[in-house]
């Protein structure tokens, strides 16, 4: 009965967590609670994948994003303050700590405020420059909304984002099912700080691609952190706007399925690689598992299980075409580095695979897998072992390698002829007469 | 210079007559060589030499340690031409027939010392006292004994080459 409880509690907990892979309390700062109605949509979007949304100013006295040196939400997300600080609970250093404690943080600022000096600080921490003019907004004359930005052309229109790089998923593009990374300003963009009239060319601190509005960091210990540079993107009022550029067509803006992509990312519902079952042995039928000790020139075979959680499940993970997952065999430096490829599929997982001769070097070698992408988390595995050289028996024997007949034979040869001439020498033996001719010199 | 090279060969003259004159003592062997012998002919006449005062048995040995000679330089020839991979096969095989030609020049030298032939008379006038010593040691050594050591020498060495070559 207990026994059946427990199962039953293990299954609700599977349920609540199904969504995140790494918790479900999300704690969303916000100064004003007025404002909270403005983004009612993204709370609705995030509450309907099972997050547990709690509000707070941080002005708040309650505010406390760790009790007992543990942290006590999942997930951090902060909307643009007006004030100078996020106030005595979210100074740079206890986000900083969150961050390092595996907590993942949304940071979306604003062009309406200028942005306060504590969170210009943090970002710096993070090596994230933002114009040290603390007002300043993108603008771009070129790719402007028309309907809603005529005047003033600080209504960006972008595409999609594609990949960072070819060899990298893009998770938030439109047309796979995964979402993407850095979104990069137009080309025709600049910072400019509307308050001064006309900018001139040499105030311009960045401009064109130079400007990332949306940046992503992933910490070493996977965490992630994304800065938005524009909350008002998360409004309801962008969600499903229409907007027109610049002698083009009208189109309703994908903000929505943006900002989702956007928070599954950062709060690890996607990108989340997990290694199931690592597995090395000989190449032989029924060799012992993953061995303490290996011999130099054995053949090896090596196995890693890899999933990656897609929002609310674990599925095959397989890397993006044109790069490789890999394995090295290393002491102080890899004897082989060796690309991994995909041995068979499980219906959450991928096992991926190879098989190489050990060096001919002993010593005490391992086996990592060291995957360090964007916007994957971290995969870093190092299992070790011994390599050792040859026993005295294990050598090939001498008759085996053909090489060697030829010495072997001139060995034998010697051997057969000393015989032949100890024999000979033995039935030559002088005549006694030559030996009494020898005695009397 | 002509008369400079005649008096060359004139000089010459009584120095090659020298050697002629240590066969004439021997009682055995071919005729003597002339003075104005050809290379060709020296070469036979050694040869001839050679065969006619050496002892039967150590004919034998020489024929021993030039067989030794030869399965020694293939040895080292097929190292050089087609690699030394089983390093080991090589230095047995070339070790044993190297080895084995020491041990037979050293019975040559135990056992044909003090025989006819030998070179004893040219060391005996540069350094007597070691002389005197040398024939002490062979004269102490006889045939047999020198036989046994060598034969226990040489399985000392064929169970070492043997066992190295794996």
């Amino acid at each position: 009965m207990r026994w059946c409880l427990a199962l039953l509690l293990c299954c609700l907990l599977a349920a609540v967590n199904a969504l995140s892979s790494s918790g479900s309390r999300l704690l969303v700062v916000q100064e004003d609670s007025t404002e909270k109605s403005l983004y009612s949509k993204l709370w609705a979007d995030l509450e309907s994948r099972g997050y547990d949304l709690t509000f707070e100013s941080p002005k708040s006295d309650k505010l406390a994003l760790f009790e007992h040196g543990e942290r006590v939400y999942d997930h951090l997300l902060i909307l643009p303050p007006k004030a100078k600080g996020l106030g005595p609970s979210l100074t740079p250093k206890h986000i900083l700590d969150f961050l390092q404690k595996d907590g993942n943080i949304l940071l979306a600022l604003s062009g309406k405020s200028a942005t306060s000096s504590a969170i210009s600080s943090l970002l710096i921490e993070l090596d994230i420059h933002l114009s040290t003019d603390r007002s300043a907004v993108a603008v771009d004359h070129f790719n402007y909304d028309t309907i809603s930005a005529a005047e003033k052309h600080d209504v960006l229109l972008l595409q999609r984002p594609g990949s960072l790089r070819p060899d990298v998923k893009a998770f938030f593009d439109a047309t796979p099912p995964l979402l993407a990374p850095i979104l990069r300003a137009p080309v025709t963009a600049y910072g400019y700080n509307p308050k001064e009239e006309i900018p001139s060319a040499e105030d311009i601190q960045a401009t064109g691609s130079q400007l990332s509005l949306v940046s992503a960091l992933q910490a070493r210990n996977s965490a992630r952190f994304t800065v938005l540079g524009s909350a008002e993107a998360l409004e309801d009022q962008w969600f499903s706007a229409s907007v027109k550029a610049p002698g083009g067509k009208k189109t309703s803006t994908v903000n929505q399925e943006f900002a989702k992509q956007l928070t599954a990312w950062t709060f690890k519902e996607t990108g989340v690689l997990k290694v199931g079952k690592i597995q090395h042995h000989l190449a032989t039928e029924h060799a012992e598992r993953n061995p303490k000790i290996y011999r130099v020139k054995n053949e090896t075979v090596f196995e890693i299980e890899v999933s990656e959680y897609a929002y609310d499940k674990y599925v095959p993970f397989e890397v993006p075409a044109g790069d490789e997952l890999q394995l090295e065999f290393t002491m102080l430096s890899p004897f082989h580095r060796l690309a991994l490829q995909p041995v068979r599929r499980t219906e959450t997982s991928t096992v991926y695979g190879a098989q190489f001769v050990t060096p001919d070097q002993h010593g005490i070698f391992s086996f990592r897998v060291n995957y360090k992408r964007p916007f994957l988390t971290n995969i870093e595995e190092k299992h070790e072992v011994t390599v050792r050289h040859f026993a005295h028996d294990e050598y090939t024997r001498s008759w085996a390698i053909s090489g060697g007949w030829v010495w072997i034979a001139g060995l034998w040869s010697v051997i057969g002829g000393f015989l032949a001439f100890v024999v000979v020498w033995l039935y030559s033996a002088p005549s006694s007469a030559a030996n009494a001719i020898k005695k009397t010199q | 210079m002509p008369s400079k090279r005649h008096a060359a060969s004139t000089t010459s003259a009584p120095a090659a007559s020298t050697p002629t004159s240590t066969p004439k003592s021997l009682s055995s062997g071919p005729a003597t060589l002339k003075t104005n012998a050809s290379a060709a002919e020296i070469a036979q006449h050694v040869w001839q030499q050679y065969l006619t005062t050496t002892p039967q048995r150590t004919l034998l040995l020489d024929a021993f340690m030039f067989f030794l000679v030869l399965v020694g330089g293939l040895q080292f020839l097929y190292c050089i031409l087609a690699g030394n991979y089983p390093f080991n096969a090589f230095l047995s095989g070339f070790s044993a027939a190297v080895g084995q030609f020491v041990l037979t020049a050293s019975l040559r030298m135990q056992t044909s010392g003090s025989g006819p032939g030998s070179s004893k008379p040219s060391s005996k006038g540069k350094n007597a006292r070691f002389a005197g010593e040398d024939e002490e040691q062979t004269a102490g050594i006889s045939h047999e004994r020198a036989f046994a050591d060598y034969i226990f020498g040489s399985l000392i060495l064929h169970f070492f080459c043997i066992n190295f070559i794996n």
